[in-house]
């Protein structure tokens, strides 16, 4: 590959087939490659374009590699290798590659099969998901982005139905932070952020990815975002008033005498016209998700979806929770339940662009049609969805947009709020979101609106093992 | 920071007195002696720490830094790597890692402030190709645990409250040795309380004893610490400055 098309590659690329490009964001590109020591093995292949301001790596990547090296579970993306071209001074991680995300897992659901996702499914993702969040926790980390695009499950393999937690470009270590994090500008989706954050709090804990963890909860249930609120642009850090308005309506308006420190957030003081003033009536979170008051699924939403976030429930008291010692009890495998006659969906794999290469040019390479076509016999794909990848599916790249397939009806989700979340501050701000490419191409005036959202982040990040002890030796 | 100390790769890196003197082969041809390379790390810490003063970041970011720049050199050499820039690109690597980010261009600014000499002009582009060249070297490992963190508790519960800006200066200093490429930051701050108690005539023998740690290790590096001091003395600006004649002159 080195000395094909005239470019300077480095030795490192030589060790990977490149297939194609699987997404785009503001800051880089994602790549679908197999390793050519084990063509079984997929790889997606995270680029950071050398950040334009003349500083050097985005802190945003420092940040992502820092925590993954240190971190190892399996329910976060595993980070296999770093790599760096000085040529052109960009770097690349690269993660075992997962093919399903709870954003395609769900849409799939709603737009394809209009039925909802199994019980079993449903509990054994948020069980995982619990899992690797708690392990983040105890470790000292939040997430801070979590979104069902963020959620990958792994295919076909080994490891199939697998989930991993992954895009740590937000993530923190909040053991005596340098600065207070709100500084580092406003993070986690609008959707799925917490209302302590929505209200301005400067400092917050690891309650805020619990919150995030209920509105997933909520949305593989229903298969509808929780709480959709229109997203006000404004840097840094605008007031989400309909996002609160969205909240409240289901929940119920929040009090002092329930929640004592919301009398402190800047924007309950600050705003008491719109959000003091106006009245909620008819919390009715049981019915927005079709449940019984009673049932143990319920209890734990409700739990999680606690506006305290000192009452909030923990990834690790969530795990302790009832409903995941009630059948069906949660599998490792999420995608296949264990018991036979349930019926078992068949997830589209993800789109491949083969146009594009390394650089980001669209050049067609023989190398890499060729490993597109192998790829079919590569095992990762599963038998089952063997057909879908025959031919890469027209991906139709205009002026290096990104596109997302985006159905009709759907108009109304992924907006670019969605992925513009928290990018409206300083430096330290712009999230992982590398959206992913979905399918075929969109409608034109679909295109517009999508460009610059993100629907897809693909990463990995990744680390495998357990929750250690704490053994503080002295 | 990240995780816990047991489990973090920090202390899986911990490397042993031999493993961190090794002079690399190309810097022993050009007579760097294992005095040398001590040398001119300790002037590296120094100028780090002074750059760190003029662009406002924290002990911590320093202590980083240095970090970054004494584990860089167990595996490349001087010859290769010119601590004259790799010393601010550490700082500029660690200010990132530790959340409070130094624009390159205000380095560069300050290391002309600095340093009119010539050996010492680095642009934006060498810095940011030494970043990368850095993130290799450091096998991105970026995360670094240090000395200060159970600091304030370990006083406070020895009774040595007054004693806390001692301890800190101290472990500063430890900064100036490879202390913290081979011992557990915990034992590098017990070990500046040990020689704080020293220098402050306070008997801590009991405390110590009740916490369990491995004293011999302790002692070992309180001794280190008071050799470094002992030693400091018989630093001159003539020997640092012959060891850095030594290094290569840029292309």
């Amino acid at each position: 590959m080195s000395n094909r098309s005239g470019s300077n590659r480095p030795e490192w690329l030589q060790q990977y087939d490149l297939i194609g490009k699987i997404g785009e964001g503001t800051y880089g590109l994602v790549f679908l490659a197999k390793i050519k020591s084990n063509r079984s093995k997929s790889i997606a292949i995270k680029k950071f374009k050398q950040s334009k301001d003349g500083d050097g790596v985005s802190p945003t990547a420092i940040r992502e590699i820092m925590l993954l090296r240190e971190i190892s579970h399996e329910n976060v993306v595993k980070l296999v290798n770093v790599h760096i071209n000085h040529i052109d001074m960009s770097l690349y991680l690269a993660f075992d590659y997962a093919e399903h995300d709870l954003y395609e897992i769900i849409r799939h659901h709603r737009d394809k099969v209009n039925q909802a996702i199994n019980q079993y499914t449903v509990k054994s993702i948020l069980w995982q998901l619990l899992n690797g969040l708690n392990y983040l926790h105890s470790n000292w980390i939040m997430h801070r982005d979590l979104k069902p695009s963020n959620i990958l499950v792994m295919g076909d393999g080994e490891e199939q139905g697998v989930v991993k937690i992954a895009d740590f470009g937000l993530a923190r270590i909040y053991q005596a932070p340098l600065k207070p994090l709100s500084d580092n500008g406003v993070v986690v989706t609008i959707w799925y952020r917490a209302p302590e954050l929505l209200l301005g709090a400067k400092h917050y804990t690891s309650a805020v990815d619990m919150w995030a963890v209920g509105c997933i909860f909520a949305e593989l249930l229903t298969l509808k975002p929780l709480f959709q609120g229109q997203e006000v642009k404004a840097t840094p850090n605008p007031f989400q008033l309909d996002q609160l308005d969205k909240i409240f309506k289901v929940l119920g308006h929040p009090t002092v005498d329930k929640w004592p420190t919301l009398a402190h957030l800047p924007h309950w003081q600050s705003d008491q016209q719109h959000i003091q003033g106006h009245k909620y009536d008819s919390p009715g979170l049981y019915s927005v998700v079709h449940l019984p008051p009673k049932n143990s699924a319920y209890d734990l939403l409700s739990k999680m979806l606690e506006y305290d976030p000192r009452k909030r429930l923990t990834a690790a008291q969530a795990l302790d929770h009832e409903y995941f010692r009630m059948e069906p009890l949660p599998g490792r495998n999420a995608l296949v339940p264990p018991q036979p006659g349930e019926k078992i969906v068949n997830y589209p794999t993800r789109p491949v662009d083969t146009n594009t290469d390394f650089e980001g040019t669209t050049s067609l390479q023989p190398a890499q049609q060729q490993a597109s076509g192998n790829q079919m016999s590569g095992g990762m794909a599963g038998a089952h969805i063997m057909g879908t990848r025959n031919v890469p599916r027209p991906v139709h790249m205009v002026g290096g947009m990104q596109r997302m397939q985006q159905q009709q009806n759907m108009a109304a989700y992924n907006l670019a709020s969605q992925a513009a979340a928290g990018m409206s501050g300083g430096a330290a701000m712009n999230p992982g979101n590398i959206p992913m490419q979905r399918g075929v191409a969109a409608q034109p005036h679909q295109q517009q609106q999508q460009q610059q959202q993100q629907l897809r982040r693909k990463d990995g990040m990744g680390m495998p093992g357990y929750p250690q002890q704490k053994s503080r030796r002295f | 920071m990240a995780t816990d100390f047991w489990t973090s790769t920090h202390y899986k890196q911990l490397l042993d007195q031999e493993e961190v003197d090794v002079v690399h082969n190309l810097d022993k041809e050009r007579g760097i002696t294992l005095e040398d390379f001590k040398l001119i790390k300790l002037h590296m810490t120094n100028y780090i720490a002074r750059l760190a003063q003029n662009v406002k970041v924290r002990q911590r970011v320093v202590a980083t830094a240095v970090t970054y720049m004494r584990r860089a050199y167990t595996r490349r050499s001087m010859t290769e790597y010119d601590p004259r820039l790799v010393a601010p690109t550490c700082l500029y690597l660690a200010s990132k890692a530790e959340e409070s980010t130094v624009q390159a261009r205000l380095l560069v600014f300050y290391i002309k402030k600095l340093h009119s000499d010539d050996k010492y002009r680095y642009e934006i582009k060498d810095i940011l190709e030494m970043e990368m060249k850095l993130l290799e070297a450091l096998n991105y490992y970026l995360v670094v645990f240090h000395p200060y963190r159970a600091l304030s508790q370990l006083l406070q519960d020895a009774g040595m409250g007054d004693a806390t800006q001692m301890t800190w200066g101290l472990i500063n200093d430890s900064y100036k040795t490879d202390l913290i490429l081979m011992y557990p930051p915990h034992t590098i701050a017990l070990a500046c309380i040990y020689v704080a108690s020293m220098l402050k005539d306070k008997d801590n023998t009991a405390w110590f004893e009740q916490l369990r740690v491995d004293m011999n290790m302790v002692e070992k590096v309180a001794t280190e610490i008071l050799d470094f001091y002992d030693n400091h003395k018989t630093i001159t600006d003539e020997k640092v400055n012959a060891a850095m004649q030594k290094l290569s002159t840029r292309t």
